[in-house]
């Protein structure tokens, strides 16, 4: 069949296509160049990200210190790449917290169907009622301000939005012969989830997944900047251009360079994303 | 007499198909009190034409889908009141092969993950699959080195022949057919057929083949049910129904084979008017507003499933 080729694509072919179509293709290396910098940011600091340098109060970019310092003597650059790696983090384990809660709880409701499908398909709508923001907001006020709670946050409150996205996914699938066939033989619910439906997604879960990390990112740096997400003295982005904002008149610097990273990588994420659902869906 | 394999007392199935707060719920009667028995080793054809609801009986037996009401009395057990779990360790007597090979094979899975699957979910032992695996693909003509492979990799007739791979790995007693062959080329089809057969004398299965080609049936099945409408209208043995169909649907059904002596005549019986919707079946008998040989008692009495000359037929040309 004319579909069946790209159904089963291995690993191999994706990276070819990634590497064919441009978009993908740069995508894919500015996000590596991202998580690569996430990883060995603290080695390739030039100076500590909580060390105070008194001679050097909200100096503009220097030679000493690229990107400047801020209100109390702090390198930027230094602490912009220590924030990669927590607003990183943070954003990723949220959005595996999502993945994971979220498939189980679509693919199940789409399967099950009935009252089950019903009663946390309302439950869902109910939480999507709330901007996932302010869900996140109740959660952390909930549990306290911080870095992990920010992480539970943000994944809870993009549970219901993903989940629907893989119930609708999943509810073409609970159609196919495969399925039914699974059924038939005596297979438990278990195993036809993860068997059957699961690898049938997986296109869509990709592009769900790399979709959600960018808001995830931009959920990690607004919680972080009104203060309840990763506590000073710990170099966050969010936190960061809350710190700066205060100073924008007098000392640009503070604040410009973490916005422009917390957009950069959210625009990466975004494209890659894109890039990926052309890649997987050639129709649309 | 042995008992039957498997009997299907009165089964119904309705299907909601309307039901709004202000609305009366309708329902589709997709089966209607059906009457079947199923003896060891033989081939119950099911015929009848798209939407007569034998695929929905042949699912129903496997509570594929639940019936409304009904008994259905595998090797003397009605399955119907069993459990959840003790249903499916069942499922291992009885299997399906499905209609379209290109839909029931995972296209994300290797034939080899495909074929453990029913092995695994009867807790099978992980050092007796692989033999098992490789002894029941040589049995449908495949060999081992596909099964590394994916079902798209392969043709119609070989994505079947893995399909009852599938259905046969466990050596089920009961083997549910629906319309095994009608998604597969002509030539194709005969070598479908004949292999069901040969595992049939092997494995000394029984069939229950769900079609609409009477031709195909004719090749493979003991004896042949004809379905009108969620109703069986007529049971008999192939030859007998074959050379004398008694219900004026079957002799229609009948005249419709194709004949491949082109100078013979053969009379052709062309029905008029369409098939009922099976929300609102007809009154009487449901093929009466069809039917050429309709008398006034059809209009109003549902004629019942009775004897008549030793076959069982449900018309009132035969109850008097």
């Amino acid at each position: 069949m004319f579909w069946s080729k790209q159904w089963s694509m291995p690993r191999l072919e994706l990276w070819e296509k990634i590497m064919q179509q441009k978009k993908a293709k740069y995508s894919f290396l500015m996000m590596l160049c991202i998580v690569l910098l996430g990883i060995i940011g603290p080695w390739i600091a030039p100076h500590d990200p909580t060390k105070t340098y008194y001679e050097a109060f909200m100096q503009g970019p220097s030679k000493d210190f690229w990107l400047g310092t801020d209100a109390i003597g702090r390198d930027i650059l230094s602490r912009m790449l220590y924030g990669t790696r927590v607003t990183l983090t943070v954003a990723v384990l949220a959005s595996v917290m999502t993945f994971v809660a979220g498939t189980l709880i679509g693919v199940t409701c789409a399967y099950l169907g009935g009252i089950v499908d019903n009663l946390i398909m309302r439950i869902m709508d109910i939480m999507l009622a709330l901007p996932g923001i302010v869900l996140a907001l109740a959660i952390v006020a909930l549990l306290g301000p911080s870095q992990e709670n920010a992480m539970i946050a943000i994944g809870i409150s993009s549970i219901p939005a993903f989940s629907i996205l893989i119930r609708g996914a999943a509810l073409s699938i609970k159609q196919s012969g495969y399925v039914e066939a699974s059924r038939s033989i005596g297979s438990s619910n278990w195993w036809i989830i993860t068997r059957q439906f699961i690898p049938n997604i997986s296109n869509v879960l990709v592009v769900y997944t790399t979709m959600f990390i960018g808001s995830a990112i931009l959920g990690t740096s607004a919680l972080g900047f009104i203060g309840l997400g990763a506590q000073p003295p710990t170099p966050e982005w969010g936190t960061m251009l809350n710190e700066g904002k205060n100073y924008l008149r007098e000392a640009w610097w503070l604040a410009t360079f973490p916005g422009l990273a917390i957009t950069a990588v959210v625009f990466t994420v975004y494209l890659l994303g894109d890039a990926l659902r052309d890649i997987f869906d050639p129709k649309s | 007499m042995k008992t039957p394999l498997l009997q299907v007392k009165n089964l119904n199935k309705k299907f909601l198909v309307g039901k709004g707060w202000f609305q009366q719920p309708s329902y589709v009667h997709a089966v209607h009190g059906v009457n079947v028995t199923v003896n060891a080793g033989e081939t119950l054809g099911i015929v009848g034409e798209s939407g007569c609801g034998k695929s929905t009986l042949g699912r129903c037996i496997l509570r594929l889908i639940e019936p409304t009401d009904g008994e259905i009395v595998f090797e003397g057990q009605n399955i119907r009141s069993l459990q959840k779990a003790d249903m499916q360790k069942l499922r291992r007597d009885m299997q399906m092969v499905f209609q379209n090979p290109f839909d029931t094979l995972n296209p994300k899975l290797t034939i080899q993950h495909i074929l453990s699957e029913p092995l695994i979910a009867h807790g099978i032992p992980k050092r007796e699959r692989a033999a098992m695996i490789e002894e029941t693909l040589e049995i449908v003509g495949l060999n081992k080195s596909h099964l590394s492979r994916y079902a798209h990799e392969f043709s119609g007739g070989q994505r079947q022949r893995i399909g009852i791979a599938r259905a046969l790995m466990l050596r089920p007693k009961l083997i549910i057919a629906d319309e095994p062959v009608s998604a597969l080329d002509v030539s194709i089809q005969s070598q479908i057929l004949n292999l069901l057969q040969d595992l049939q004398e092997q494995f000394s299965l029984t069939y229950l083949f769900i079609s609409h080609d009477l031709s195909v049936v004719e090749h493979i099945a003991d004896r042949v049910a004809v379905m009108y409408l969620g109703e069986v209208i007529e049971l008999a043995k192939k030859e007998e129904l074959f050379q004398r169909p008694m219900h004026p649907y079957t002799q229609t059904l009948l005249s419709a084979i194709p004949i491949t002596d082109p100078d013979e005549k053969k009379e052709r019986i062309i029905l008029t008017g369409d098939l009922p919707s099976p929300s609102n079946p007809p009154q009487g008998c449901k093929f009466h507003p069809r039917c050429w040989a309709c008398m006034d008692v059809c209009k109003t009495e549902t004629p019942p499933f009775t004897e008549a000359d030793g076959r069982l037929v449900a018309c009132h040309l035969y109850t008097k």
